[in-house]
């Protein structure tokens, strides 16, 4: 990596954390995982507003695990909160109210559910607008905070409590919507992979304009593994090529982590209890083959 | 009427026990409420769950302030003011506790001068939570102990529950569930049916109050930082990471970097230190750690350890 970035290394990753402890977040939650790591690198100027979903429970009055403001709107809606928030600043600095070295960074925080979905309207126009913020989405593939059901980002296959033989739809490729958008700047992360991480968050905070980061976010309660595996899940979803890791940048798509050989997806499949179904009683080779072409139909395309 | 309080942790299958025993109530031709309550829907939280179960149908509403059974499916939340374990406790109240130790010693503890039983503890150091026919044995004997319930009503309660895990599953619970009925078979009736509660005849139990949160947790500055370290979500974990440092090879970032919670700092001279008092036990950082220098050990035994008594 070049000399742009402060994170060469993985020793350069920060050793103390500045997103607050004592979260209701699941143990072991991967999005809780990716979000204090990109809290480190964003830093505490920054207001963060939260569409409902599991990471409403953050902030619950009167706790917080952030140093900044906090907004909490409706499932659709996050965007345009965002959109408010940042009116509000660019107000007060062109009155000379605030500032400039005392801006902050508007950030949206929305789970799948309100990003492959509901929130999709209010963040294309919000893209659309040319809308200074970054967009974070925790993608847990389900309505996690309610019992795991169904969503636009469930993945072929899984089981979920609204498709209990297997979901027959597959997950919509949100960072292709996003980029169709020619916004700033658009990446893929996983906790997992810290360095990589740290790199797309720094590189999106010194630009400007839309910039949205997909966070994928292994989830031991929705997904069916023990909370200690969410690492192993995370790097087996980016080994296997299931979880490609990428940016979006002047109109091109590079993947920063691309797998070398990758791994079977059955050895991802195969850890996670939404996926049990297709091992036992009987393993159903049929679907675990489907999985595979997709995932090797895309990287053939990756070139 | 009876009123039961089945007291847990997320994971453990509590809400699952009290439909349990609700169901075979049911079958037992009662009038039944039974509902979880819990505040974040999370592994390793506590959470408790509790039926009501009558002759004619029932009035009361909320939760249960005046249980008739008491059954405690993780010893360790006892103590723990927050998970309420005896709320309402009096020397009427039957508890069943899920510990190696006595019901004599838990009744020294605990001089409330109520009646304690234990279930028999099978696996002692594994994780608690993760006892996955915990829920099924508690409302097994509970079903015994209230000396109403028929075997054959909780076979069906069990079957009407779980029957949708499929048959391992079902046969799994049921067997645990029957092997509770059956070992309490001793002590069938004791929990005595409490009477109707008259608004009027409220008298302050005999306890001893715990002392209440700081008042600085309770309304913290609502511009203040990170204030959720208020939230002791320590108190979450059966089990405990502990490291070992002869064995650290201070990488100064791995445990630290992708501890979900951020709750392991590393110092200066890149030791990391857990903070136990937030960490939740997802033992991530053992599963992590290259030269495996953390060991996930059971919390209540390194409780034990650090306070002999």
């Amino acid at each position: 990596m070049s000399a742009e970035t402060r994170f060469g290394r993985m020793k350069d990753l920060p050793s103390t954390h500045l997103l607050g402890t004592g979260t209701a977040m699941c143990a072991g939650c991967g999005g809780l995982e990716a979000l204090h790591e990109i809290y480190d690198v964003l830093g505490a100027r920054s207001v963060f507003v939260n569409a409902a979903g599991c990471m409403t429970l953050l902030s619950v009055y009167p706790f917080t695990p952030f140093r900044g403001s906090w907004l909490y709107t409706s499932m659709a809606s996050a965007p345009a909160g965002a959109q408010g928030v940042r009116d509000a600043l660019d107000l007060l600095l062109a009155r000379g109210a605030l500032p400039p070295e005392e801006d902050l960074q508007v950030v949206t925080l929305t789970g799948d559910g309100a990003a492959y979905g509901m929130g999709l309207s209010a963040t294309s126009s919000a893209i659309e607008r040319g809308l200074d913020f970054l967009y974070i989405c925790y993608d847990n593939e389900g309505y996690g905070n309610t019992g795991q059901q169904t969503s636009a980002a469930t993945p072929h296959g899984a089981r979920t409590a609204t498709a209990v033989g297997g979901h027959v739809g597959w997950k919509k490729d949100l960072f292709a919507i996003w980029c169709a958008h020619r916004p700033a700047y658009a990446a893929t992360v996983i906790g997992a992979e810290p360095l990589d991480l740290a790199r797309k968050i720094e590189k999106a905070m010194k630009l400007k304009g839309p910039r949205l980061i997909l966070a994928l976010a292994p989830c031991p309660t929705g997904w069916g593994y023990e909370p200690r595996d969410t690492v192993e899940v995370g790097r087996l979803a980016v080994k296997s090529g299931v979880f490609p890791l990428k940016e979006y940048e002047d109109g091109r798509v590079t993947h920063t982590k691309p797998p070398h050989p990758r791994a079977p997806v059955k050895d991802y499949l195969r850890l996670q209890g939404r996926f049990a179904h297709l091992f036992e009683p009987k393993r159903d080779e049929a679907t675990i083959a489907e999985i595979q072409a997709a995932v090797d139909r895309y990287w053939e395309g990756a070139g | 009427m009876f009123r039961i309080r089945f007291h847990g942790r997320g994971g453990q299958g509590i809400k699952t026990a009290s439909q349990i025993l609700g169901s075979a109530f049911f079958r037992s031709g009662f009038e039944v409420q039974d509902a979880p309550r819990y505040g974040a829907e999370r592994r390793g939280a506590p959470i408790f769950a509790y039926v009501r179960a009558d002759r004619s149908p029932i009035h009361e509403r909320g939760v249960i302030l005046r249980p008739d059974l008491v059954v405690v499916a993780d010893e360790s939340l006892v103590p723990i003011p927050a998970a309420g374990v005896l709320q309402g406790v009096t020397s009427n109240t039957l508890l069943l506790v899920n510990s190696p130790q006595t019901p004599e010693l838990w009744q020294q503890r605990l001089k409330l001068g109520a009646p304690v039983l234990c279930l028999p503890v099978e696996s002692e150091g594994e994780d608690r939570a993760g006892l996955p026919h915990i829920g099924a044995t508690c409302a097994g004997a509970a079903a015994r102990l209230v000396g109403v319930v028929a075997r054959e009503s909780l076979v069906q309660a069990v079957e009407d529950e779980l029957a949708k895990l499929g048959a391992d599953e079902l046969e799994f619970n049921l067997d645990h569930a029957l092997a509770a009925f059956d070992a309490f078979s001793r002590h069938a009736g004791r929990v005595q049916e409490g009477a109707a509660i008259e608004a009027g005849g409220y008298a302050r139990p005999e306890w001893i109050d715990l002392e209440p949160d700081a008042a600085l947790f309770a309304a913290p500055d609502v511009e203040g930082a990170a204030t959720s370290e208020g939230a002791k979500t320590g108190l979450w974990r059966t089990l405990r990471p502990v490291i070992d440092y002869e064995r650290c090879n201070r990488c100064s970032w791995i445990c630290s970097t992708l501890c979900p919670d951020g709750a392991i700092r590393v110092e200066a001279d890149h030791t990391p230190r857990v903070d136990y008092d937030h960490c939740k036990g997802c033992m991530v950082c053992v599963a992590v750690c290259p030269p495996h220098a953390i060991a996930a050990v059971s919390e209540a035994g390194a409780r034990a350890e650090e306070s002999p008594a």
